[in-house]
C-alpha cells in the first residue's frame, strides 16, 4: 500500500526505519521525501504479508501514517483527453482507454508529477 | 454523379445518408466504394488540436467620452489594437504582461473564457485627439456586451503533421509538447483518418464559403490558410508531411465551450484547441474512395526536434495506426507515444456535425472559390544577416588540461591565464570533462589533490557547424558561462563563452 509518513522533528534522527524493514520484513519504497530539521514527510509503498503489523509499529514509534488510494487526482472538467501526459509517465501508469478516455492507474503512479507540469491544462494535481 | 444542391434537398427532407469518416473507411471497406458513393452522401470529419494561429477581432463599442485605443488588455493579455479605435485583435499565442503568470495564461484563455461568458478586464491606453480624447480605460467586458466577437483563424486544420521525438540529452519543451531525451517519448497531433483534409486531399469539395463546424457553431473557411502548402510527397493521395491549411471564421457569441479550450505547453506558452470538422460532400466514386482512407494508409515522419533547425533530420516513416497503438519502435528500442489533439473530442466533433445535418440543421454550402492544390510552396524568412557560426569565431589557441592533471597545477593554469573554465582533455585529445575555477575551490576546501575527483564529466558543449545564436540560447536555459567547442570527433577546438557571444551578437544588430 501507498502511504504518506510524517515524522516530528523530535525523531527525526531516530532509525525507526529500518528497524521496522529489519523487524517485519517488509519491502519498503520510497517515491517522495522531504526531510528538514523541522520534521518531514515521505511518500511510500510498503508491502509484505506483515504490512499492516509494520505500520502498527511505526505508529507506535511517533510516525503518523496516512493511508493514501490515490497520489493524483485528475479533474475532469480541465481534462480534455489530449494524451500529452501518456507518454511522459515513467511507470506506464496513464492510458488511453478504448473510448479515448485518460486514465490513471492508482496502483502503478508513484506521485512524480511528471503529468502534472506536462498537462496543457494543468488538470492533475498531487493529492496532499 | 450527385451535386450539392441535390444532397441539400434530401437534408432538407431528412433523408441524406451522413457517416463519419472513421465509419465511411469501414462501410467502403464492407461494400466498396462503387456502392458507398451511391448510398452516402456526407463524411462528417473533425479535429481536436492545438492550433496556435488562431485568435479573434472584437470591437468593444465606443466609450463616452470616446478613446481611440492604440493598446488594449484582456485580463492582462495585449490585443493586437492598431486599426481604427474600438477594434483589436486577440491572438491565440500572446503571452501575459505580468511575468508571474507568463506563460501560464494567455490568449487562448482570455478566449476560452470569454466563450465561457466570463468577465474580461479590459484596459485601454490611448494618446487622445480632438474627437477621442480619453487616454486611459479600465472596464469589464463579456461577449454578450461587446458589438462583434469574431474568431478568425489565419492558419488551422493542417493537413498531416510532423511527428516529435527527441534525440538529444536533455529534456525539450517544445509546441509539440514535453520531449524526453534519447527519443524518450515520441508526439503526433494529426486526428489521422478523422482529420477534415486528410479526407479531400485534394481539396475537390473545399473552398471559400464552405460551411463548416467551428468550435461547436457554424463557421466558414474563408479561404486556404497561412503556409498552405499543395507539393509534399503523397501516399495514396495524401501529404505524408504539413501540407493544406485553412483559414477560419466564426461567432465567437455562439461557439460551445466543450468544443474550443485555452491551454499552455509546457515552457513553450499558451496554444488554442481548436475543435473543428468538415462535411465533405460525397459527389462521386473518387471522393468516395478519398474518405475512406484508413490510419494505416496516412503516412506521416517523425522528425528529430533535437535539431533546432528549419529542416530537421527525418528518423523515420510511420502511419497513425502505428502511432495510435500507444508504442512504436526506434532504433531498436519501444517508444511511448502521446497524441497531442484529442482524439476523443475529435470523434465527438465529426458525430456532433453528422447530428446537425441528419436533423436537417446544417446545409452544404458550394464553394465560390476552390483552393489552390497545386504550385504552392512555403518560403524560408531570409534573415538579411545570416547567423554566425561557432567555427567562424576567432577563438583563441585552446588552452587544456588532462584528468590525471594535479589540481594546483590547474589553478595554476586558470591564474596565469586569467580564465575560469578549462576543458579536460584524454590522451586522444577527446573532451573528457570541464573544470572551473569554483571547481578548484571546493577541491582545495575538500582536500581533493586529482582533477579527475572534480571535474565535471557531463559537459554540455557547443559544435563548429551550429550556429551562436543557439549557443547563446544553451547558455541561456542552462545558466552557465561558457562551453568547449568540439568537432566531429569530440576533439576540442576551443571554448566559447557568454561575454564571446554578447560581443558577437552586439556586433551583428
Ligand atoms: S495532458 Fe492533461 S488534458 Fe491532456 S489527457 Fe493528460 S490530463 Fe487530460
Ligand atoms: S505522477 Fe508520475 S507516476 Fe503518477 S501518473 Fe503522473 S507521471 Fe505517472
Amino acid at each position: 500500500m501507498k502511504a504518506w509518513l510524517k515524522f516530528l522533528p523530535s525523531i527525526i534522527n531516530k532509525s525507526i526505519i529500518s528497524d521496522t524493514m529489519k523487524l517485519y520484513d517488509i519491502d519498503f519504497n520510497i517515491l517522495k521525501a522531504n526531510i528538514t530539521p523541522r520534521g518531514g514527510k515521505m511518500l511510500v509503498d510498503i508491502s509484505g504479508p506483515q504490512e499492516s503489523e509494520s505500520i502498527s509499529f511505526m505508529e507506535e514509534k511517533g510516525i503518523e501514517v496516512t493511508p493514501v488510494l490515490k497520489v493524483v487526482k485528475k479533474d475532469s472538467e480541465k481534462c480534455f483527453e489530449c494524451g500529452a501526459c501518456v507518454s511522459l509517465c515513467p511507470v506506464n501508469a496513464i492510458g488511453i482507454m478504448d473510448n479515448w478516455d485518460i486514465d490513471i492507474d492508482d496502483q502503478k503512479c508513484i506521485g512524480c508529477g511528471f503529468c502534472i507540469s506536462s498537462c496543457p491544462t494543468r488538470a492533475i494535481s498531487l493529492m496532499e | 454523379m450527385k451535386t450539392i444542391e441535390e444532397i441539400n434537398q434530401k437534408i432538407k427532407e431528412g433523408e441524406a445518408v451522413v457517416v463519419t469518416a472513421a465509419e465511411m473507411t469501414q462501410i467502403v471497406q464492407q461494400k466498396g466504394s462503387k456502392t458507398a458513393a451511391q448510398e452516402i452522401d456526407v463524411v462528417t470529419t473533425g479535429t481536436f488540436g492545438a492550433m496556435c494561429s488562431s485568435g479573434a477581432f472584437l470591437n468593444f463599442g465606443h466609450s463616452d467620452p470616446p478613446v481611440k485605443m492604440t493598446k488594449t488588455y484582456l485580463n492582462g493579455v495585449e490585443a493586437y489594437s492598431g486599426l481604427a479605435a474600438v477594434d483589436s485583435y486577440l491572438g491565440a499565442t500572446q503571452i501575459n504582461q505580468n511575468p508571474d503568470i507568463g506563460l501560464d495564461y494567455g490568449g487562448a484563455h482570455v478566449i476560452e473564457d470569454l466563450i465561457r461568458g466570463k468577465e474580461v478586464e479590459l484596459i485601454a491606453e490611448a494618446y487622445g485627439t480632438d474627437c477621442y480624447p480619453l487616454k486611459k480605460i479600465k472596464t469589464y467586458i463579456t461577449l454578450d456586451n461587446i458589438n462583434q466577437a469574431t474568431m478568425i483563424n489565419p492558419r488551422n486544420c493542417y493537413q498531416n503533421y510532423a511527428v516529435a521525438v527527441n534525440s538529444t540529452e536533455e529534456t525539450l519543451y517544445t509546441y509539440m509538447g514535453t520531449l524526453l531525451p534519447n527519443y524518450g517519448n515520441v508526439t503526433y497531433s494529426s486526428a489521422g483518418e478523422l482529420s477534415p483534409l486528410i479526407n479531400d486531399p485534394y481539396l475537390e469539395t473545399l473552398g471559400v464559403g464552405s460551411r463548416i463546424f467551428l468550435c461547436g457553431t457554424e463557421g466558414y473557411i474563408i479561404g486556404e490558410g497561412t503556409q498552405h502548402f499543395t507539393e509534399a510527397d503523397r501516399h495514396k493521395g495524401v501529404p505524408v508531411t504539413p501540407s493544406g491549411t485553412l483559414m477560419l471564421k466564426g461567432d465567437l457569441k455562439k461557439m460551445n465551450p466543450d468544443y474550443v479550450r485555452g491551454g499552455t505547453m509546457p515552457r513553450y506558452g499558451p496554444t488554442l484547441y481548436v475543435g473543428a470538422g468538415v462535411p465533405i460532400p460525397i459527389l462521386n466514386e473518387e471522393i468516395a474512395l478519398r474518405t475512406a482512407i484508413s490510419d494505416e494508409d496516412i503516412k506521416c515522419r517523425i522528425f528529430d526536434y533535437g535539431v533546432p533547425r528549419r529542416s530537421r533530420p527525418v528518423v523515420k516513416e510511420t502511419n497513425y495506426k502505428e502511432l495510435k497503438s500507444g508504442k512504436i519502435e526506434i532504433n531498436g528500442m519501444e517508444v511511448p507515444t502521446s497524441p497531442l489533439s484529442s482524439y476523443k473530442r475529435a470523434a465527438l466533433v465529426a458525430e456532433e456535425l453528422k447530428k446537425w445535418i441528419e436533423k436537417g440543421d446544417f446545409f452544404l454550402s458550394s464553394p465560390v472559390k476552390m483552393l489552390p492544390n497545386q504550385g504552392q510552396i512555403v518560403k524560408p524568412l531570409n534573415i538579411s544577416k545570416p547567423s554566425k557560426m561557432v567555427k567562424d569565431i576567432e577563438s583563441k589557441p585552446v588552452i587544456i588540461t588532462h584528468p590525471t592533471d594535479p589540481v594546483k597545477e590547474v589553478a595554476l593554469k586558470l591564474v596565469e591565464n586569467n580564465i575560469n573554465h578549462l576543458p579536460v582533455v584524454d590522451s586522444n585529445g577527446r573532451l573528457a570533462g570541464i573544470v572551473t575555477s569554483w571547481d578548484i575551490a571546493d577541491a582545495v576546501a575538500r582536500g581533493k589533490t586529482k582533477l579527475e575527483e572534480v571535474m565535471t564529466r557531463k559537459v554540455i558543449i557547443a559544435r563548429e557547424d551550429e550556429s551562436v545564436d543557439i549557443i547563446a540560447r544553451r547558455i541561456d536555459k542552462h545558466n552557465i558561462s561558457g562551453l568547449p567547442i568540439v568537432d566531429k570527433d569530440s576533439k576540442v577546438k576551443g571554448m566559447i563563452t557568454a561575454e564571446d557571444i554578447s560581443r558577437l551578437i552586439g556586433k551583428n544588430k
